[in-house]
């Protein structure tokens, strides 16, 4: 299920478009505000998959919004809808970063076929491992992984994945107990096929230690596999 | 918007160094003139003569351009707001109806999105009648056809209607009636309501989270009945008191928080208070202090 976060300050046009893409199927969520909606983009780092973005908004406008967003590295999907339709507003829409634009008042059909459009490009473009069958939630030492809504909780806390974390614990996950070496990490996971630094892998399971990890120097569920990679318990043996 | 207001400032201050360089050249061509016909009587008078007169073209001149410029700025502002006003309503109608077509709803919700298609018709038609009403208000001096106006009932009205439009039924926006019962004023009584309606909106609008409204009708000197609407929003400051009442102006702070309108509003209930022989006038201890909005009006006599 894709999530979309609709950024729009009128509440009726807000309403109606969540009805709508729920109905789809997607799961939407509403922020009002400008900087309130870019404050959670950057912090939830890839929790979702489409942004819908009004361009006048309190905070921060739509412009502002998408083009710092960019510039924090933030690469999701934005569709501005915006009641500003001259050549100059649309010019400035794409020079700040947005991947699409919809004149107010607009069709219905034309915006869900142009999301659709927009998220199965960024499907494309997320690489090779994304045919996952499996199922999306892990439970182990009382921690839960949702690869889906990228996050980890435990306890009431939670720890939100960036997509390729989430998807490198899902590789590993999915292959619980076996030796899985860097350079296949490297190509399935990153979908990278030369002679990448396989550092690259060990930075993400540093990071993915201090998350789950009691004791992040002595790991006891992603062990390093000497001379080959690293390898995933879930039930580690008690010694 | 931002562009062209960048070249529009540019424009400004072109305009000013223009007509400054010019009138700069005009005077020192006037002394040069004075110096060498100094003792040439009658030549002297009539050059002298024909330099101010041209000085004062060119300082004329630069005035009005500049003037027009700043109207032109605020013109297309107020072009903004109203589509802004029109759009968005409209895109929102045209989203309901699409899904009602579209979707298999029951009946519960259907009636939701009914409900919500009316009332972004009715702002469809507030920022319409606002728009022709400034129209005809910026024409005539004189109301038309004046008849006897209620004072005491057309603010009540206003105010249980503005109370109902925002959602406020726990006394956030309250009347205090002062007047001996029966007061009237000859006037208009659809602009009256227009007018006092403005006010009270505006009251709410620019009051944030925490209405609290206060709408008092009054005696104000032997002559004349005061409307003032109080409330305890984010103020204006002084330069700005007097500027609000001007047509398309909309106070800086407002454009920052998005509040909703055209800036038209205060514009109409000057003009209303015009054609009815009154007043309108704002005070305010500053930003963040609320303010007072008065509208006075000559009594039937």
């Amino acid at each position: 299920m894709s999530r979309v976060l609709i950024v729009e300050d009128e509440d009726h046009l807000a309403a109606g478009l969540k009805l709508n893409l729920e109905a789809e199927g997607y799961d939407a969520e509403v922020e009002e505000d400008g900087q309130v909606a870019f404050d959670r983009l950057v912090a939830s780092g890839g929790l979702f998959d489409a942004v819908l973005l009004d361009v006048m908004l309190p905070g921060l406008d739509g412009f502002e919004v998408v083009r710092r967003l960019r510039a924090a590295g933030q690469f999701v999907p934005v569709m501005l809808l915006t009641a500003r339709s001259e050549r100059d507003d649309v010019l400035r829409g794409f020079e700040a970063g947005a991947d699409d634009y919809l004149p107010k008042p607009f069709d219905l059909s034309i915006l869900l076929v142009r999301l659709q459009g927009l998220l199965r490009r960024h499907t494309w473009l997320r690489g090779t491992y994304q045919e996952d069958e499996g199922p999306d939630q892990f439970a182990f030492a009382g921690k839960l992984l949702d690869f889906r809504a990228q996050v980890l909780r435990w306890d009431g806390a939670e720890q939100p994945l960036t997509l390729m974390e989430a998807t490198l614990l899902r590789y590993l996950v999915r292959r619980e107990g076996q030796a899985v070496a860097r350079k296949a990490l490297l190509e399935e996971v990153w979908g990278v096929r030369e002679d990448t630094d396989t550092r690259t892998v060990d930075n993400f399971i540093a990071r993915l230690r201090r998350y789950l990890e009691a004791e992040p120097s002595h790991p006891r569920h992603l062990l390093t596999v000497r001379g080959v990679g690293y390898r995933f318990l879930a039930e580690p043996d008690e010694q | 918007m931002d562009r062209s207001g960048g070249t529009r400032r540019r424009a400004v201050v072109l305009v000013w160094l223009l007509g400054a360089g010019l009138i700069a050249v005009a005077v020192a061509l006037n002394i040069s003139f004075i110096v060498v016909n100094w003792r040439a009587g009658l030549l002297l008078l009539v050059g002298v003569v024909s330099f101010v007169v041209l000085i004062g073209g060119l300082a004329l001149n630069t005035a009005f351009l500049v003037r027009e410029i700043r109207k032109s700025e605020q013109h297309d502002a107020f072009i903004h707001a109203v589509t802004h006003e029109l759009k968005t309503p409209l895109a929102s109608i045209k989203l309901y109806l699409q899904t009602l077509q579209q979707r298999e709803l029951d009946s519960a919700r259907r009636g939701e999105l009914i409900d919500t298609m009316l009332e972004d018709s009715e702002r469809l038609q507030q920022t319409i009648d606002q728009i022709l009403l400034a129209g005809k208000t910026g024409d005539a001096r004189r109301v038309d056809n004046p008849t006897d106006v209620d004072v005491a009932e057309v603010v009540g009205e206003c105010v249980h209607l503005a109370g109902k439009r925002h959602h406020l039924t726990n006394g956030e926006v309250s009347l205090v009636d002062r007047l001996p019962c029966g007061t009237r004023v000859l006037g208009d009584r659809d602009e009256l309501v227009a007018a006092v309606t403005n006010l009270v909106d505006n009251a709410i609008k620019y009051s944030g989270d925490r209405v609290k409204v206060v709408v008092e009708v009054a005696s104000a000197g032997a002559r004349r009945v005061a409307i003032s609407v109080r409330d305890q929003g984010i103020g204006i400051t002084s330069v700005e008191l007097k500027r609000v009442f001007r047509r398309f102006y909309r106070l800086p702070d407002a454009l920052q928080s998005r509040v909703r309108g055209t800036g038209v509003g205060l514009s109409i209930v000057r003009a209303v208070a015009r054609r009815h022989g009154g007043r309108a006038y704002a005070e305010s201890r500053g930003a963040g202090q609320g303010s007072t909005f008065t509208l006075e009006l000559p009594l039937k006599t």
